[in-house]
């Protein structure tokens, strides 16, 4: 046997068997839609850059939450702290006329310093992670009040610049490059979740931190016995965790260039969903960027099929969300029977 | 001499002791700012009672009562996120019942479609048996209780927007009115709601061996099956509970503002039941749990709400506050603090000793 396995191999390891149910159910749901609304322009490249569009805040949240489960822990303060951020933006550059960048530069201390913190109290402490981040979800969230109650409009040069960026998707016809019909385009926000997917994903398979991060969901206690930094990875992971909520609220301010003290109110628990559905497990141990990228599409695609629906109350979004976390869990939860008999 | 001397080291390392003493304190600097935060008026107009402590307890009900069936779920080792989703759910269900058809009811008044008994009955039944599909999952799917509970607290809210169409009801109705307004032996009523329910939640774990049935599967639920506990069924028992339980605060919280709010009804409860919980001392990890500690956390989270609007702070500041008071709580509850505190004590005793 080679030691390096051929592609085939990689590719049918049982452990993938979640993210190719999170990618087949999405596949399902879509061809789904494309029949129903195909005539309505479901499957237009439009609907589906789209997709990348309205959610890629949660989707660059779901990085980091990704990474938090997997260590086994959670983190409720993802929401608030992105909210925050979008106050810090608003605040600093509409009332208090600083450069956006400065205000970014105070929003970063701020996310990953409470991170880090939340994860020193978490580890040190030994206090539950549930407890710690939702006291941090609260703290982050009365500063936001405190700083304003009503929404402030962002109004910069250079901010308007960067919300208003975009890239058109061109095709090739009749020699010369043109815009796709209807036009569609990529925006920094999307750019922004690509990358974040892409540097999640080498963080954890290519690098002895990301190693690390599953050792520990694994089994926090063989991990330490087996001398690997249980405590600096713990700590690192949520200070990483929260350098992501911050670029989440920097995405979500350019999506609706304002901050509101009250906006993303249960982002955390979205953000969540959108790991679990992507094959993440709360117990800690699995999980994979790619899944968490396709869980972040299959949670946005359903409001889609609503709108085009047209006539459902919005509301039917939230229980088919509910339905298909229920599925995840049972289909989770045959696999891990399944695999553990084997052993 | 056999004089048992107090201890109060042993008493230190209690966490519920922290609650007690962190509450004793919010009080005292709310007596120190402005000696009246302790009088109580007795108004005959209405036959009631007014004060600032009577608002922290009766505002506290809701929480208190959830907090109740939490602590049971926390002792298994568990979470429920779903309480608050069940509490909206509860007043639409209500509501709906009260007004049933909009269109042909159109305004509110002192009257209800369908019979009273099942305006009450029906919010309680289905709470009840929304906490069983949670039991369910968790005690016959062994799914995490944490996701299992996630599910309802995603889609709940869902469900009570769609079985009152979207729409907000309101309700004159008077005998609706009395659950979460009207009041009994000079307290508010929803304080006697309380009362009955912590009683009785008491009664059931501590003088039947249930009590003792939640704790050992909290602490190991393989070894409880084996010694013949039905560890499946404390489970579902357990969750049934606190949907129940959930409901009736949820009736609470609607006849307060005699209308169903599937949007804000129940916003954050799981989490401040948690917190109240976490707060009177039971362990998130399972096992031992306390249910006066619990009633005094649920105090304490309240305390300092009605202490930021009473000193007229800004009340967006309420978040924030509660944060610091409770990270203060919990840092001083933490296993390394309380160890150090042990360790500092038993020096003392050894050189009080030589």
């Amino acid at each position: 046997m080679s030691k390096k396995q051929s592609l085939f191999a990689r590719l049918t390891n049982p452990k993938y068997i979640m993210v190719y149910a999170t990618i087949g159910i999405f596949l399902v749901i879509y061809a789904a839609g494309g029949m129903l609304y195909g005539d309505k322009g479901f499957l237009t490249v439009r609907t589906f850059v789209n997709l990348f569009i309205d959610n890629a805040y949660f989707g660059i949240s779901a990085v980091g939450m990704t990474m938090v489960l997997i260590t086994g822990g959670i983190d409720l303060s993802v929401g608030a702290v992105a909210s925050l951020t979008g106050m810090f933006i608003a605040y600093g550059t509409t009332i208090l006329h600083l450069h956006p960048m400065t205000c970014i530069f105070a929003a970063l201390v701020m996310g990953v310093g409470l991170g880090l913190l939340m994860g020193w109290v978490i580890h040190y402490l030994n206090v539950p992670p549930f407890i710690t981040t939702l006291t941090g979800m609260f703290l982050a969230r009365g500063v936001c009040s405190l700083i304003s109650r009503e929404s402030i409009d962002i109004h910069h040069p250079m901010f308007d610049a960067l919300a208003s960026w975009k890239i058109y998707l061109m095709k090739f016809a009749d020699g010369k490059w043109v815009r796709i019909k209807p036009i569609a385009f990529v925006n920094f926000n999307v750019i922004l979740f690509l990358v974040m997917i892409l540097i999640g994903a080498f963080i954890l398979q290519r690098t002895r931190f990301g190693r690390n991060i599953y050792a520990i969901g694994g089994n926090e206690q063989s991990a330490s016995l087996m001398g690997l930094p249980v405590g600096r990875t713990k700590v690192l992971v949520y200070g990483f965790n929260g350098l992501c909520s911050v670029l989440a609220g920097i995405s979500y301010a350019l999506y609706v260039k304002s901050g509101w003290n009250l906006s993303l109110q249960g982002g955390e628990l979205e953000v969540i969903t959108c790991a679990v559905i992507g094959g993440t497990l709360l117990t800690g141990g699995v999980g994979y960027m790619i899944g968490t990228l396709f869980g972040v599409l299959l949670k946005s695609v359903i409001p889609a099929l609503i709108t085009f629906n047209g006539n459902l109350l919005s509301w039917w979004g939230k229980i088919a969300t509910g339905l298909l976390l229920l599925l995840f869990i049972c289909i989770q939860r045959f696999v891990v029977t399944s695999t553990g008999r084997r052993k | 001499m056999a004089v048992k001397r107090f201890d109060l080291s042993g008493l230190m390392q209690s966490k519920v002791t922290w609650a007690v003493i962190a509450e004793a304190l919010i009080l005292l600097v709310c007596f120190i700012i402005r000696p009246d935060f302790f009088s109580i008026s007795y108004q005959p107009s209405t036959g009631m009672l007014y004060g600032s402590l009577i608002d922290i307890v009766n505002r506290s009900a809701e929480i208190t009562i959830i907090s109740m069936g939490m602590t049971l779920v926390i002792a298994l080792g568990g979470t429920d996120l779903s309480v608050g989703a069940l509490v909206a759910v509860a007043g639409a269900i209500a509501l709906k019942f009260l007004r049933w058809d909009v269109l042909t009811y159109t305004t509110p008044g002192n009257y209800t479609v369908y019979p009273y008994i099942l305006v009450i009955a029906v919010p309680l039944i289905v709470c009840a048996l929304m906490g069983l599909f949670n039991g369910f999952l968790v005690a016959k799917g062994g799914i995490q209780p944490i996701i299992a509970t996630l599910i309802l607290m995603v889609c709940g809210r869902g469900v009570a927007q769609i079985l009152t169409d979207g729409k907000q009801f309101t309700t004159g109705y008077s005998p609706f009115r009395v659950i979460g307004q009207g009041s009994f032996l000079c307290l508010p009523m929803p304080i006697i709601i309380t009362i009955i329910v912590v009683v009785a939640v008491a009664l059931f774990t501590r003088k039947t061996a249930f009590g003792a049935f939640v704790e050992s599967v909290g602490v190991n639920p393989s070894a409880s099956r084996l010694s013949g506990i039905k560890a499946g069924n404390v489970i579902l028992l357990v969750f049934l509970i606190t949907g129940l339980l959930s409901g009736i605060a949820g009736l609470i919280y609607s006849s307060r503002i005699m209308s169903n709010d599937s949007n804000n009804a129940g916003l954050n409860f799981e989490m401040d039941a948690i917190l109240a919980v976490v707060i009177g001392g039971t362990n998130m990890a399972g096992g031992r749990f306390s249910l006066a500690g619990t009633v005094i956390g649920s105090l304490i989270i309240r305390t300092i709400v009605t202490f930021v609007y009473y000193f007229g702070i800004v009340a967006e500041a309420t978040m924030a506050f509660k944060a610091l008071i409770i990270a203060v709580v919990i840092v001083l509850q933490s296993e390394p603090v309380r160890k150090y505190f042990a360790k500092r004590a038993a020096m003392r005793r050894a050189g009080a000793k030589s």
